[in-house]
């Protein structure tokens, strides 16, 4: 039973190749109808299906293939001309081929679908051009004349082989015929079983056909050798021969008429790949952490030896390791024409159904993308082309009184542009009128007219994009039903991917849409926000702008800027994922403009921390579905950042009123009521234990609590802790780690501290000290020595100790 | 000599029993403090236990789910079982501890005060959890009862599982 699975999913899986290649083959027949080799090519598609279907015993899908193969030879033979009529009935058999394949890798039967009237149709195509032959005596046709063309392919280098058989004495000719023959017929079993091995089955040559075919052969020889008896045969050549033309034969067979030069390939499961992709993120991660440790290490011992040997390897491991990536990247990649070939069907299909002439040009179906995304692309393209035959295409007339040429052209791109790819539709119809579109939006009410006032031409044009928005008068089977353009949007966004409309009236209109090449890697920007990161995924980031408060506006509610011509609205990231603002920003803030689709954002940050290359992990289950975040990754530090989410932060972005940018909280902290000395908290912040302790012995007489910090960062990471309320900070100037300085910059940053008295307790004395001082936002200078009840009236005075606790 | 010999020998056989005794009818539980009382887990839920280290914030979570941190390259969600418990949050200090609960593919990390020990168990010590906390939906798997104390023995699918 395993077996005839694995049998099955190769054939399934070679059957769907061939069918997509089918398509467009057939629609290149309609346009060279006398072209042998395209038929010869179809033929044999349905040929192989029906061989190996009929093998398996499919017998819904044997039956029609095999009226499809009648009618294929026929139009081979010349006995039948190639109309669209006829076409149409060819191709609507291949549809139900595909309908029925589709159903066998579902349910492994094809039982269900019923192909009687297409039969019936191909039947009267093949009876009706042709007078009196019966089916039967069509099919023994096709069977016979197939076996013989796959024959035809095995003996291709037998003429050679034949002249070998001059002059060869008539019982000699006779041994080695009887030879050659079992030779043959072993050939041929290994040759079968292999393809039974290999899930293929080319039931053209049962075993007797073959044999027949074999006596047909021997008799031909039998007859040329008695012509021209020969010498002695080169057997080893011969063999070598017929082995490399079976060779050739079996690499043919299922590739149709494939070229002499096989391609290296071997199938591998995707999920293979998956994981190989996953090993390679692990190692992205680790390479980051790796140059950072180096960066650290650089910045300790510098000038060391062994710096430089470190610093090799870890430029090796990072080279080697990008390279992996690409090359693993490579693995999982697929041409984008294996969607792009079933348009020149459609294009077909629709013109005809539509009534206007339209011709499909596609270049640059090379390009490659991630296997996920291919799949992913599909429909929104479908539906985009549709829109250009149905909406863009006039009709030959309109076009002709136009004085454009009567067949319309849409054009189908693909090309790489940095680290995206570029799907680009272009057609020549009658391009989009920014009125119109508004027009019929604020018909349908998904516009106000305030808002059509005020909208470009190019936001008009993404107004195709709205749910519920459809240009078109009526609803026709094609287009009409404003889902379509809706799901394009949706899809796209969902690949990060941006769209770009650009259309003049009665020129034609250009659709572009920019999708990233991988979603595993990405590159970020990393922008920080108070004490915390966020990664936004590059592809959607348009540019970033450093502007001051001033410039951000507030209409209706809402924050928005200019941007040179512009107006772009504006969100603070902290208002969308509920930052706490502990540091005071300062005047200048950051602007990311994010793209998405055709909407625009700015994002306003605190700080941009740079772009790095992200491996994309999951939340888990505990955590999924958070609105705004798209995951997380692992940093050089081994920190975890979120990913933000820019499709989800761009809906949330809509609810946020105006940010309280210039809101300060700063009366919040107003020290509560204190009832007793000991509410008073104050730090003393100094690296010498008895400096501490005179500053102590000199406030304790007061009551007040003491909090002792041994230098900067430690009475910083008090503060953060917000474990104390505290009054006022006593900050020696010399320590080590954070100086007394930096330490009273870095707490002024804090919203909550702004209005703590800090308070220098130094033995530092000159004025530029005392400047700097005040510069770092000190109230108070002492300078050591210093009287006990100097300090404590200085405190007191700072923290506005009450009169009643003296 | 031969004395001392059967002595071991025997000795051997008497722990040998009472692993076998163990397996049968004991459960082992790794005990930690929450607040002022004690906790338990079975031991193999336990992927690892380890020192605080810093995490990130996630945003839109209810507030004792403090966020995400990195275990060697997976992320996983960090809760912190005193603020899930409805008790006043407390600084972190060096007896804290994330332990790392494993149940199929869901894991977590969990914060707690300090950890006491490994505790055996046996099961007709374990009584079912106390009528006032309502059946279903309950974290509490059941009561222990040992010689000085009582643990809560903690249902760890219920604890992994998202309640937001």
């Amino acid at each position: 039973m395993d077996e005839f699975q694995e049998i099955l999913q190769d054939f399934l899986v070679e059957s769907f190749e061939l069918v997509e290649k089918l398509d467009e083959d057939l629609v290149e027949l309609e346009t060279h109808p006398d072209d042998l080799e395209l038929l010869n090519g179809i033929f044999r598609v349905a040929h192989t299906v029906k061989g190996a279907s009929s093998f398996l015993n499919f017998d819904t899908l044997t039956h029609l293939t095999h009226h499809m193969e009648d009618v294929l030879n026929k139009a081979r033979h010349g006995e039948l001309t190639i109309t669209p009529d006829v076409m149409d009935v060819i191709l609507e058999s291949i549809d139900l081929m595909k309908a029925l394949l589709e159903k066998i890798r579902d349910t492994s039967s094809d039982d269900g679908i019923d192909v009687s009237a297409c039969v019936a149709r191909l039947d009267k195509i093949s009876n009706g051009d042709l007078s009196g032959l019966a089916d039967a005596v069509a099919a023994q046709e096709a069977k016979e004349e197939n076996s013989t063309v796959v024959e035809e392919d095995i003996e291709e280098p037998e003429p050679e082989e034949e002249l070998d058989y001059e002059n060869m004495d008539p019982d000699d000719v006779e041994a080695e015929i009887e030879r050659l023959l079992a030779q043959r017929q072993a050939e041929d079993k290994a040759k079968r079983e292999a393809k039974i091995a290999a899930g293929e089955e080319v039931p053209s040559m049962p075993p007797e056909p073959s044999e027949e075919e074999a006596k047909k052969e021997k008799k031909e020889e039998k007859t040329e050798a008695k012509k021209a008896p020969a010498p002695t045969p080169a057997p080893s050549k011969q063999a070598k021969s017929q082995k490399s033309s079976s060779d050739e034969a079996k690499a043919a067979a299922p590739a149709k008429r494939a070229p002499a030069t096989v391609e290296q390939t071997i199938r591998v499961d995707v999920k293979r790949l998956d994981h190989l992709m996953n090993l390679i993120g692990e190692l992205v991660l680790a390479k980051n952490r790796l140059i950072k440790i180096n960066d650290d290490v650089e910045e300790r011992y510098e000038g060391e030896e062994f710096l430089e040997e470190l610093n090799q390897v870890v430029s090796i491991v990072s080279l080697v390791t990008t390279d992996l990536q690409i090359a693993v990247m490579k693995t999982r990649m697929l041409p984008i024409g294996k969607v792009f070939n079933k348009f020149p069907r459609m294009i077909r299909d629709l013109s005809r159904e539509l009534n206007k002439k339209i011709d499909l040009v596609i270049s640059g179906e090379d390009t490659e993308l991630d296997k996920s995304i291919v799949e992913e692309i599909g429909d929104p393209l479908v539906h985009i082309i549709r829109n250009s035959c149905d909406h863009g295409i006039e009709t030959p007339e309109e076009r002709l009184a136009k004085g454009k040429p009567e067949t319309g052209t849409i054009a189908l791109k693909a090309y790489n542009e940095g680290n995206q790819i570029v799907i680009q539709i272009d057609d020549d119809g009658k391009g989009l009128d920014p009125e119109m579109l508004k027009e019929k939006s604020l018909q349908k009410g998904i516009i106000t007219e305030k808002e059509a006032e005020s909208m470009s031409d190019r936001e008009a044009y993404t107004l195709i994009f709205k749910p519920g928005f459809s240009t078109a008068a009526a609803v026709t089977s094609v287009s009409g039903r404003g889902v379509g353009m809706d799901v394009v949007k949706t899809n796209i966004e969902k690949l990060n991917g941006i769209i770009d409309i650009d259309s003049e009236v009665n020129v034609g209109t250009s659709i572009k849409l920019k999708i990233p090449l991988t979603l595993a890697i990405i590159q970020a920007l990393l922008v920080g926000v108070q004490e915390e990161h966020y990664a936004i995924p590059l592809a959607s980031v348009l540019e970033t702008v450093r502007i001051s408060k001033d410039e951000i506006y507030t209409v209706e509610g809402r924050s928005v800027m200019r941007l040179r011509d512009d107006i772009l609205s504006l969100v603070h990231i902290s208002d969308i994922f509920e930052v706490e603002r502990i540091l005071d920003a300062s005047e200048h803030v950051y602007v990311v403009v994010l793209g998405l689709g055709t909407s625009k954002l700015g994002l306003i940050v605190d700080s941009l921390v740079g772009q790095e290359e992200i491996v994309i992990k999951s939340l888990g289950d505990y955590l999924k579905g958070i609105e705004g975040i798209a995951g997380a990754t692992i940093r050089g530090d081994g920190g975890v950042t979120l990913i933000v989410d820019v499709v989800a932060l761009m809906n949330m972005a809509k609810d946020v009123k105006a940010t309280a940018l210039t809101e300060s909280n700063a009366g919040e902290s107003a020290s509560s009521e204190k009832t007793k000395p000991s509410d008073y908290v104050i730090m003393v912040v100094d690296d010498s234990k008895t400096d501490r302790t005179i500053m102590r012995k000199s406030l304790e007489p007061m009551g007040v609590t003491i909090v002792e910090a041994n230098d900067g960062q430690e009475a910083l990471n008090i503060l953060k802790s917000g474990e104390y309320n505290f009054d006022a900070m006593l900050i020696d100037i010399e320590m080590p780690r954070m100086d007394g300085y930096t330490l009273a910059t870095e707490i002024k940053k804090y919203n909550r501290y702004k209005n703590m008295p800090l308070i220098a307790v130094t033995s530092r004395t000159s004025k530029a000290d005392r400047m700097r001082g005040v510069e770092s936002g000190m109230v108070e200078y002492i300078t050591k020595p210093y009287s006990a009840d100097y300090l404590a009236s200085v405190v007191q005075r700072n923290v506005n100790f009450k009169p009643e606790f003296m | 000599m031969s004395d001392k010999l059967k002595e071991i020998i025997s000795k051997q056989e008497q722990q040998q029993e009472s692993v076998v005794e163990q397996l049968d009818d004991v459960v082992q539980l790794v005990g930690f403090v929450i607040g002022d009382e004690e906790y338990a887990v079975p031991i193999l839920s336990i992927q690892e236990i380890i020192k605080p280290f810093p995490w990130t914030r996630v945003p839109q979570v209810p507030k004792y789910v403090l966020g995400v941190f990195n275990l060697r390259g997976s992320v996983i969600p960090l809760i912190d079982l005193r603020t899930k418990f409805g008790l006043p949050t407390k600084k972190q200090n060096d007896e804290t501890r994330f332990i790392v609960i494993r149940d199929g593919d869901d894991v977590a990390g969990f914060v707690i005060d300090r950890l006491t020990m490994a505790i055996r168990i046996k099961k007709e010590n374990i009584g079912p959890p106390p009528d006032t906390v309502n059946g279903e939906n309950t974290t509490i798997d059941g009561v222990g009862k040992q010689a000085d104390r009582i643990i809560t023995i903690l249902k760890v699918n219920k604890l992994l599982e998202r309640d937001f």
